[in-house]
């Protein structure tokens, strides 16, 4: 029977917090089980919504073109990549001038050094330019968010238990940055 | 088990006067099961076998006379491997699909219907189609949890001439009241939505609904029914239940039919509000093509029911919006679509036209909404909202962004 496939919720987590996960694992064990990454706070990405200023770009491809974007939220910086695989959100990249406003919905990636630091990035699905409003409302949209998995962190629910027991994350941490977020926003 | 099936046959001698030791049974029957790895069905019957032989029991003697079998209503069967009468009509005659199998169909009397089947080897009367009968030592089965009866060698069929049953054929439901699967029921409903189908199994799928909800209905390609069209009526009759992860669906096979009725059911809805970002437009939006014939959208210009056919032209988009927290699948019809794109569907076509390329309308209405938070209302039905208004959300006020700050200090 086809299955009623259910399609992965696109989380909104700030970069800060972004950058501070490194826990990622298969939920099943066949080739095809969905990759997560679950973050401090709690939340288990499979997909996540970003909406951002685009500050540099450059292709680091040898043949083909492999795209390389920073998108900085007030907290932080996201790493975008997006190459062949990525055709649409690729062409968008390459064509658009720094700064501007991007919205992104991508995959979580991650990759570890040598030094076994493990660095997270964003594989993109589609990327699309956008205006002033729409970041601030995300911004406003991801504190919420954020709020709320702060506020579900001593629950009992898997995720906020396997994310205390992994990261015995100082929540207060992402309590302020959401905080902050906010202000900013208030006073700009 | 085995101490199970031993008692069983045990009982069935000793009411009959003769007495047989368990242990003779038993070893006869771990022997069967255990070391010979026989079903435990074909033991059972091979060790009554056996035991007639050697204690040179009449078989007539030990299968029930007809005193014995209780004479039952068709809602009462509710346990396989049991002698019963019944007196019933015969409801449908179905295609045999074995030669081993000489009539299968569907009797019923007041309380229901079951599904029948008359092996070839009972060289019993051939029965048809309306005329009533009693069915006497018939034998009670069952599959995957629904009943049937099976007419064998032992039982006996005789024509009732007064046609005095009165057939409670499959009940008319409501959908609302659709709870358990399983059931055969008949459902007058309107074709709220077709779904594309994903897979050739599949005539159609999409969504029915009347005045108390809506169901997801797969029709399979294998029962040959005529093809439905959205937004008409129908009863549709003999449908059986389904429930996949906790919610319910009904299946059109082969015994099911369909009729249109005249009226307009009205579907029963509740209206929602969603608000979120729009983070995909799905494959299917835009400028597409339907079937002249039942409206399906066609894949690469086919359809999955009429196949290669000229289809007419229609504007949609299917969005996702996702507020971070759960996923909106919601469907933006042709006139909602052209409000809220600026693009007519005539334009849509010149655009395509133009560019020799249909997918131009879909890539220029996902570069301007992906990515932009919208509020969609309209009814929900199944995982879809019906959009009836879309609005773009605007700049965020401040007084907003102040009472969220309030909250986060506490």
């Amino acid at each position: 029977m086809a299955s009623q496939y259910t399609r992965e919720v696109s989380y909104r987590i700030f970069a800060q917090e972004f950058r501070d996960s490194n826990l990622s694992f298969k939920d099943g064990s066949d080739q095809y089980s969905p990759q997560y990454l679950l973050t401090p706070t709690g939340a288990k990405i499979n997909r996540m919504f970003i909406v951002g200023t685009l500050t540099e770009k450059e292709d680091i491809g040898t043949d083909a073109e492999y795209w390389r974007a920073r998108v900085v939220d007030p907290t932080g910086v996201f790493l975008i990549y997006a190459g062949q695989f990525q055709p649409e959100a690729a062409r968008v990249v390459a064509e658009v001038e720094s700064p501007q406003y991007l919205a992104i919905v991508g995959k979580p990636s991650t990759y570890q050094t040598e030094d076994g630091t493990i660095l997270t990035s964003v594989r993109p699905e589609n990327i699309h330019v956008v205006d002033p409003a729409t970041r601030d409302r995300w911004v406003v949209e991801t504190a919420q968010c954020t709020m709320e998995r702060i506020n579900n962190i001593d629950s009992n629910h898997p995720d906020a238990v396997r994310a205390k027991e992994h990261y015995q994350p100082d929540v207060s941490i992402y309590r302020k940055m959401a905080f902050d977020a906010l202000k900013d926003l208030n006073s700009g | 088990m085995i101490k199970d099936i031993s008692k069983q046959i045990q009982e069935r001698f000793n009411q009959k006067g003769y007495t047989i030791p368990d242990s003779e049974i038993e070893t006869r029957l771990d022997k069967l099961i255990n070391e010979f790895k026989v079903p435990a069905e074909e033991a059972h019957r091979s060790v009554v076998n056996f035991f007639l032989k050697e204690y040179n029991i009449p078989r007539e003697d030990f299968f029930p006379a007809q005193g014995d079998t209780p004479t039952v209503q068709i809602s009462d069967i509710d346990t396989d491997n049991k002698w019963v009468n019944i007196r019933a009509k015969v409801v449908q005659l179905w295609d045999s699909e074995h030669e081993s199998i000489d009539q299968v169909g569907l009797v019923g009397d007041e309380t229901g219907t079951i599904k029948f089947t008359k092996w070839t080897r009972a060289d019993l009367p051939k029965l048809v189609e309306g005329k009533s009968y009693l069915f006497k030592n018939v034998v009670t089965d069952s599959y995957e949890e629904r009943f049937s009866i099976k007419m064998n060698r032992t039982s006996q069929i005789e024509d009732i001439n007064d046609d005095i049953i009165e057939v409670e054929l499959v009940p008319t439901v409501e959908i609302s009241d659709i709870d358990t699967d399983n059931k055969w029921v008949n459902v007058r409903a309107k074709v709220a939505q077709l779904w594309d189908s994903e897979h050739e199994s599949i005539g159609q799928v999409g969504l029915i609904g009347d005045q108390t909800g809506t169901i997801k209905f797969t029709k399979w390609a294998k029962s040959e029914l005529p093809a439905l069209v959205e937004g008409k009526s129908y009863l549709l009759k003999n449908v059986v239940t389904d429930s996949y992860d906790g919610r319910f669906s009904i299946k059109m096979n082969k015994t099911s039919q369909i009729e249109e009725v005249n009226e307009d059911i009205e579907i029963g809805t509740t209206e929602v509000e969603f608000i979120g970002a729009m983070v995909d437009i799905q494959a299917g939006s835009g400028l597409i093509k339907r079937c002249p014939e039942c409206n399906r959208a066609l894949i690469k210009g086919v359809c999955g029911e009429h196949g290669k056919v000229e289809g007419v032209y229609d504007l949609r988009i299917k969005a996702v919006i996702d507020d971070g927290r759960s996923v909106q699948d919601s469907l933006l019809n042709r006139e909602i679509s052209e409000r809220v794109t600026g693009i007519t569907l005539d334009e849509a076509i010149h655009m395509a036209t133009e560019a020799l390329d249909q997918s131009v309308v879909i890539e220029k209405i996902k570069g301007e909404f992906v990515g932009k938070y919208y509020s969609v209302s309209g009814p929900k039905l199944d995982r879809y909202i019906l959009v009836d208004t879309i609005t773009p959300l605007g700049p965020i006020e401040n007084s907003e962004i102040e009472a969220i700050i309030a909250q986060v200090e506490v």
